[in-house]
């Protein structure tokens, strides 16, 4: 299947600042694909781009097939948008907000903005100004999903949102489910947010694609490791390059394996902790492999990728 | 609301364990044959998790005959036979390891183990129910450990 967005070199400069380096990536289509990093990684900035918000200094991006230098307002039918710091007409009522919107959308569906008004408990005659930031967000959401978009873009969706709203948008998004081809590129600096609605993670730091990958094969090789050691013991020079933030105190070795093998480990433990009395190995979740990786960036050098390998995440 | 029990546990693939609850719910008859089993949407909804890990789920299982497609309806529960005891033994296997992992590093032996479950089933008999919460590392934790 074709990817739903393809970036290709993107590159986005600010001044000296590099927001975005050289980012290269698909988006599949018919997927939730979350799209972490933290704050000033450069999300928005990649975001802006592919939905011609902002021109990219270099680099191409097709969005639904199309270069999105040159998104018309045909493909903007197809794309619903939400950003954290979305820019509303403020002056209009809820009721207004969403006359203004209607005409705009050939494909805007009645019956499905009603059930959202419902499940979002918007009150219609409310000015926008006077809702609370998470009645806003699901404002927000509801003009973005009522014409059944092929791709929905959120920027930050859940900042700052109370977890009861959260949960509503959530659902609310979900409603979605069933579309043919419905794909979901969603962006936030907290994993914990989209744990389980991710089939897909993608990494950004300082601008660079850090990982890239389905989240059920990263939950698959990551795991964290505990070893108790019969004797106090050094920890090793060299430890595998996929032991992530090797510790030793005491009698006990903790890191965590981002190419867990059973066989591979014990062998590996025997070999770089000769003193190992048994381990244990247990399975992560996706944050805390985000946690395991985004220290391991740290250590590594935010800038700096791995030799001679444009993208350091294949190593790790 | 959903139909069965489905406590999400962390860190193991969210389909794997969703197909191993529905499974359970068949075996143990909270879902009997010809109940209306949710939809993609209402499971992802409900567990707040990808369409994308509903589908496959409920695809899977289909395909096991677990579930069949009623037209005008939408999915509905089969129950199969009873599978094989081996099979329902292989549920008890990530438990069996998790129980001998812990009574490694106590330095208990398996003897001692079964000794320790006779003792479980009798308190059990006698009415002193051990604590009923039903714990989601059933879903297929696997704690491997090597003791060199």
């Amino acid at each position: 299947m074709k990817p739903i967005i393809e970036i290709r070199n993107l590159r986005k400069k600010f001044g000296r600042t590099v927001a975005v380096d050289e980012l290269t990536m698909d988006v599949p289509e018919g997927q939730v694909t979350a799209f972490l990093g933290p704050n000033g990684a450069g999300k928005t900035t990649t975001i802006k781009c592919l939905l011609n918000l902002l021109a990219p200094d270099a680099g191409e991006i097709r969005v639904l097939g199309a270069d999105s230098a040159r998104l018309d307002s045909a493909a903007f039918r197809q794309i619903g948008y939400v950003s954290e710091n979305q820019e509303m007409p403020l002056w209009m009522t809820v009721r207004q907000f969403l006359n203004y919107c209607r005409p705009m959308y050939p494909a805007w569906d009645a019956a499905f903005e009603a059930q959202l008004l419902k499940q979002f408990d918007l009150p219609l005659e409310t000015k926008l100004r006077a809702l609370s930031r998470g009645m806003r967000m699901k404002a927000a959401l509801l003009s973005s999903l009522a014409y059944r978009p092929k791709l929905v873009v959120l920027d930050e969706p859940f900042s700052g949102l109370d977890p009861l709203v959260r949960d509503e948008f959530v659902r609310g998004m979900l409603e979605m489910t069933g579309k043919e081809g419905w794909s979901v590129f969603v962006s936030s600096h907290d994993i914990a947010e989209v744990e389980r609605l991710a089939d897909r993670v993608a990494i950004i730091n300082s601008g660079r694609l850090q990982l890239d990958e389905a989240a059920e094969s990263l939950v698959a090789r990551f795991r964290w490791v505990e070893i108790v050691l019969g004797t106090e013991a050094p920890p090793p020079e060299n430890p595998p390059r996929n032991w992530l933030g090797l510790e030793v105190s005491g009698r006990i070795a903790r890191f965590t394996d981002s190419r867990y093998d059973e066989l591979e480990l014990d062998g590996a433990v025997k070999k770089y902790l000769p003193a190992a009395k048994q381990w244990r190995a247990q399975p992560m979740t996706l944050r805390d492999i985000f946690v395991a990786l985004a220290r391991t960036y740290r250590l590594n050098g935010s800038h700096q990728p791995a030799e001679g390998n444009p993208s350091p995440a294949k190593d790790i | 609301m959903l139909p069965f029990t489905f406590i999400i546990a962390d860190g193991l693939p969210v389909s794997d364990q969703l197909e191993h609850a529905v499974r359970k719910a068949i075996f143990t008859g909270q879902l009997s044959a010809g109940d209306i089993f949710p939809s993609v949407r209402t499971l992802s909804q409900e567990l707040r998790i990808s369409p994308t890990t509903a589908h496959k789920v409920v695809a899977t299982l289909r395909e096991n005959g677990y579930l069949a497609s009623r037209p005008g309806i939408g999915m509905v529960v089969r129950t199969p036979n009873l599978p094989e005891r081996s099979e329902r033994l292989d549920y008890l296997q990530p438990l069996c390891r998790e129980l001998l992992r812990e009574a490694g590093d106590l330095h208990l032996e398996v003897e001692d183990v079964v000794e320790a479950l006779r003792q479980a089933a009798e308190q059990r008999g006698s009415g002193r129910r051990p604590d009923a919460a039903i714990h989601a590392t059933e879903a297929g934790a696997v704690t491997p450990k090597s003791n060199p």
